[in-house]
């Protein structure tokens, strides 16, 4: 691996990445190539038109939430450590115990990933009209704005243990446990 | 896989009934074996006579004979007579197992049932008649084998299997084709040790031996399925094992063949090996190519089933064998067709037909894969007793080690390989369950009985020990499996049901996962899964399913599912609403009752008793224009005197009372801003109008008393569309827009003609076929396959 020690110079704190995001040099270097592919004005850091280029992105229901996901609040564009930190939360995890659905570090990670997505405006809570538009993005025009409303109340009232009528984090976990969440949230490309 | 079987009955008089039914059979068999050898004699005196009559008659000299009043001619039908008490037999017995609630808790049903066939052939034989050659290969292959196989794949559910599809395969390929090997040549090299006494074994040379390993290498679904049903394992380990018996039916045919043709010639070269390995992609993708072609015939044909519902069910079975006879015919896997065909179809056909349809289909599938199992395992029986025998204990022992050893090392080692794909590894608790339930069957002995004996002279000896495998696999590892699944604590299957919570949050993960890999653009299994389903989506649901179902998103399918499910749960346990007494609380709902037992306790925990008035609302609606459906259902039914079910009819009466006492109620207080779901375009006004005005068991209300507004449709004139009403309350409450809607939905209103308004009105329906679904769905607890969405 001498070429690449070489390559692995261009990108800034590599180690302190690697040894925080646990992805290996490989790993590295090959986010750092699709994080240069997707920079197309070199600047060094991405910015919401980058993403936005991507085609599949643009096509994706969920794609401006995820877009939002990387870049953290007030900034306006993404480096490398961030992309790679954000990704880190696809990781697959390591051990096979996760598989009955256990509390484990990872798997919280991952869930506090997912909630972030659907909290828009990070208050902790899904409310129902945050709810509300996640269902619109997802089921687009086929349904009907009182369809909408049921299946929005539906969820609330399923989930809504404390009856404050959001969903709050404890709750978003509790109604996913028996979901394989390791198994739906992890990406082969990035273990 | 959903269990066939009912509860058990109390084991009160079990023993007499049991003594009872033995007898019974007993008898009926003698009856039926005796006749047997005397068949041929009244055949040739009637055929004598009738020379006598036809001679005679030309000489114009007949002795005339008293008319036979009464005859017997067993002969004539012979035939179905004796398929007719066979499958009577089997399902007897099926039921004299449930009698004996211990035992069948004990020994699994398949190993009750070998042990009937060998009593019978027992039987038959001490009778002194020759056994009749049950487990034919032909009757094997073509009729017993495709309903169990098609309910597989009609019920495969499509999400664990296609997310495990990499492993299944390789246990399938790789994994048979090293039994095969293994077993083959070890065989071989042993019988070829032991040069100083010469043995039989010694003239068997490698490639009967290799043709002997195939054939006993493949895990058999039919043993599979009757074993794996009792456990209730999880649904990764019994996916993994169900998928490879299944799949691997196309190495078998392949090295079969192969093997069969070439040991006349005694020799395999690398040449055919290279076409072997041509042919088993051909086999496979053939098979699977000819099921799928099949499968989108089906759903295109169940598009337009809309007039002739009873048929429905029909267009399954039937595309479906000829899909099986089709791949047969071409020397194709016959059983990957079957799958194929079932998985493919079953999306579009189930958004096509009624729902009785569905729920026929689901019957039919399961009785004859009930029956055909049963059958087979005592076929089985019999045909050991039968079975010429040949018994070489080294070969047989050396046989039964081998089989076990092959296959422990050849999950251990492809386990290895697989994990390193995975990113859910397989533990050892899981490669013991998939090694131990490697179960061989009767498709094993089938193949073996199938063996040219001019060409296989020590075919008895394969016989013999094939029999051997399948009695140790299914007596020995199907008892001992479920104590070491208790044992070992083996996660069980999840029984509970899926939840809206969990259905939006998978596709949400499911869309975040596509995304993400887009961004690193990697095409991984999300993004090929979402491609797939796009295309699905946009071109083939048009063209497969009929009317406005093609565009209706799957969320919106599940949760109309759900509610209504819920809703029945509602009506059924009295709901939050405190009914007057005049409504039984013990609305016996025979078709769900059952199984939901427990279901009374859970709304409770689902929803909270104390719902929200517009819950309350919300369900009463649905169950109203549920109604409406329902009646526009019995149409079919009369036509072919299927009568409606009066079940049905005495619920919807029962509900339409509920109804009315809470809208009683609800008009007393405020009725709060609801929220429903409003219909999917109906039929026609006209339609409807014609199908009421045809059928005289639609409505049969009767008012309960002057209090509570009663329903009067004039069957003459049903009240058209336009004499609906949108209520006041409506406009109060501010759902102007769907005042609108009212008017074109369905075509036809309950409404009293006497009463002006009336609250939460018509037709506010839902999707009809779900609802329906829902409403008359006896369905054993089978849901599990209905949750599941195309390509989830």
């Amino acid at each position: 691996m001498g070429s690449s020690s070489s390559r692995m110079d261009h990108i800034p704190n590599a180690e302190q990445l690697m040894q925080e995001t646990g992805f290996s040099a490989a790993h590295i270097l090959r986010l750092y190539a699709r994080f240069e592919f997707l920079d197309k004005d070199e600047r060094g850091e991405l910015r919401p038109e980058d993403f936005g280029a991507l085609r599949g992105l643009a096509m994706n229901p969920i794609g401006d939430r995820i877009i939002g996901a990387f870049f953290s609040r007030g900034k306006e564009t993404v480096d490398f450590p961030s992309f790679v930190r954000v990704l880190a939360n696809f990781r697959p995890t390591e051990t096979n115990t996760i598989r009955d659905g256990g509390q484990s570090f990872s798997r919280t990670r991952k869930l506090k990933f997912a909630f972030k997505l659907y909290d828009q405006d990070r208050d902790g809570k899904i409310s129902r009209e945050e709810l509300l538009q996640v269902l619109r993005s997802m089921l687009e025009q086929q349904v009907t704005e009182e369809q909408l409303q049921s299946i929005a109340e539906r969820a609330i009232q399923e989930a809504d243990l404390d009856q404050d009528d959001a969903i709050s984090f404890e709750e978003f976990k509790k109604s996913l446990e028996r979901v394989n969440i390791d198994e739906k949230m992890s990406s082969h490309f990035l273990r | 896989m959903p269990s066939r079987r009912d509860s058990h009955s109390p084991a009160g008089k079990s023993l007499l009934e049991r003594g009872l039914l033995l007898l019974i059979v007993l008898v009926l068999l003698q009856g039926s074996v005796l006749p047997l050898g005397a068949a041929s004699s009244p055949d040739t005196s009637h055929n004598d006579n009738l020379d006598n009559h036809q001679v005679t008659d030309e000489r114009n000299n007949y002795t005339k004979k008293p008319f036979p009043v009464l005859a017997l001619d067993y002969h004539h039908i012979q035939t179905p007579f004796e398929i007719a008490l066979w499958v009577l037999l089997a399902s007897l017995m099926k039921l004299g197992f449930h009698l004996i609630p211990r035992l069948s808790g004990i020994v699994p049903e398949s190993c009750l049932l070998i042990t009937v066939g060998l009593l019978v052939g027992g039987l038959i034989k001490l009778a002194g008649e020759d056994v009749p050659p049950v487990l034919d290969s032909r009757l094997f292959f073509l009729c017993l084998l495709p309903p169990i196989i098609l309910d597989a794949g009609y019920f495969l559910p499509i999400r664990p299997f296609m997310e495990n599809l990499g492993t299944i395969l390789m246990f399938a390929v790789v994994g048979t084709l090293w039994n095969a090997f293994f077993i083959g040549g070890l065989l071989y090299a042993v019988c070829q040790i032991q040069p100083a006494n010469p043995s039989i074994l010694h003239n068997i040379e490698l490639l009967p031996c290799l043709l002997f390993g195939s054939i006993i290498s493949a895990v058999d679904p039919v043993a599979v399925l009757a074993v794996f049903e009792e456990i209730h394992i999880n649904e990764l380990l019994h996916i993994l094992v169900f998928g490879e018996s299944l799949l691997n039916d196309a190495v078998t045919v392949v090295l079969y063949h192969l093997f069969e043709e070439y040991s006349g010639a005694g020799k395999v070269t690398v040449m055919d090996g290279f076409l072997g390995i041509i042919s088993f992609l051909v086999v496979a993708l053939g098979g699977i190519l000819v099921g799928a072609i099949y499968g989108i015939l089906a759903a295109f044909t169940s598009r337009f089933t809309s007039h002739v519902r009873v048929i429905e069910p029909l267009f399954v079975f039937v595309y479906s064998y000829m899909a099986y006879l089709s791949a047969e015919m071409f020397h194709l896997s016959g059983i990957m067709a079957l799958i194929a065909c079932g998985a493919t179809m079953r999306p579009y056909v189930e958004a096509n037909i009624s729902h009785k349809s569905h729920t026929t289909i689901k019957y039919f599938l399961k009785m004859w894969s009930s029956v055909s199992e049963t059958l087979i395992f005592i076929f089985l029986g019999v045909a050991t007793v039968d079975g010429p025998h040949s018994w070489n204990w080294t070969f047989v022992t050396v046989t039964v080690i081998l089989c076990l050893v092959s296959r422990v090392i050849g999950v251990v080692g492809l386990t290895y390989v697989i994990n390193k794909f995975r990113i859910v590894k397989l533990t050892t608790k899981d490669q013991f369950i998939i090694a131990y339930g490697g179960l061989r069957g009767a498709i094993a002995f089938s193949l073996g009985f199938l063996l040219d004996k001019n060409l296989f002279p020590m075919r008895e000896m394969f016989l013999t020990a094939i029999i051997t495998v399948v009695f140790f696999t299914v007596f020995v590892q199907g008892m001992t499996i479920k104590p070491l699944v208790e044992l070992l604590a083996v996660k069980k299957k999840q029984e509970a049901k899926r939840t809206i919570n969990e259905e939006i949050h998978t596709q949400f993960l499911d869309h975040l996962l596509t995304g993400i890999e887009d961004i690193c653009g990697h095409y991984g299994h999300h993004h090929w899964k979402d491609k797939l389903n796009r295309f699905n989506k946009k071109y083939v649901k048009k063209c497969l399913i009929a009317g406005e179902r093609s565009k209706e998103p799957q969320l919106i399918a599940f949760y109309h599912k759900m509610e209504f499910k819920q809703a029945i749960e509602q009506v059924e346990s009295g709901g939050g609403v405190k009914m007057p007494s005049a409504v039984p609380s013990t609305v016996s709902m025979q078709n769900i009752q059952p199984k939901k037992a427990p279901a009374p306790a859970k709304p409770a925990e689902k929803a909270p008793s104390q719902l929200p008035k517009g819950r309350e609302e919300e369900i009463r609606k649905i169950l109203r224009s549920n109604l409406q459906r329902t009646r526009m259902r019995l149409r079919s039914y009369n036509r072919h005197t299927l009568v409606a079910d009066p079940f049905e009819d005495g619920f919807g009466d029962l509900l339409i009372k509920k109804q009315k006492m809470i809208e009683l109620e609800k008009k007393i207080k405020d009725m709060n801003n609801y929220l429903t779901v409003p219909a999917a375009p109906p039929d026609s006004p006209t339609m409807c109008r014609a199908r009421l005005a045809s059928d005289p068991q639609a409505f049969r209300t009767k008012p309960e008393s002057d209090s509570v507004p009663t329903i009067q449709v004039d069957l003459a004139s049903p009240q058209s569309p336009d004499s609906v009403n949108v209520m006041d309350e409506f406009r109060r409450a501010g759902q102007e827009q769907r005042g609108e809607e009212r008017e074109d939905e369905q075509g036809l209103m309950m409404r009293p003609p006497s009463r002006p308004h009336r609250s939460g009105e018509a037709a506010d329906g839902k999707d009809p076929q779900k609802l329906t679904r829902c409403l008359s769905d006896p369905g054993p607890s089978a849901d599990e396959e209905e949750d599941e969405p195309f390509l989830p």
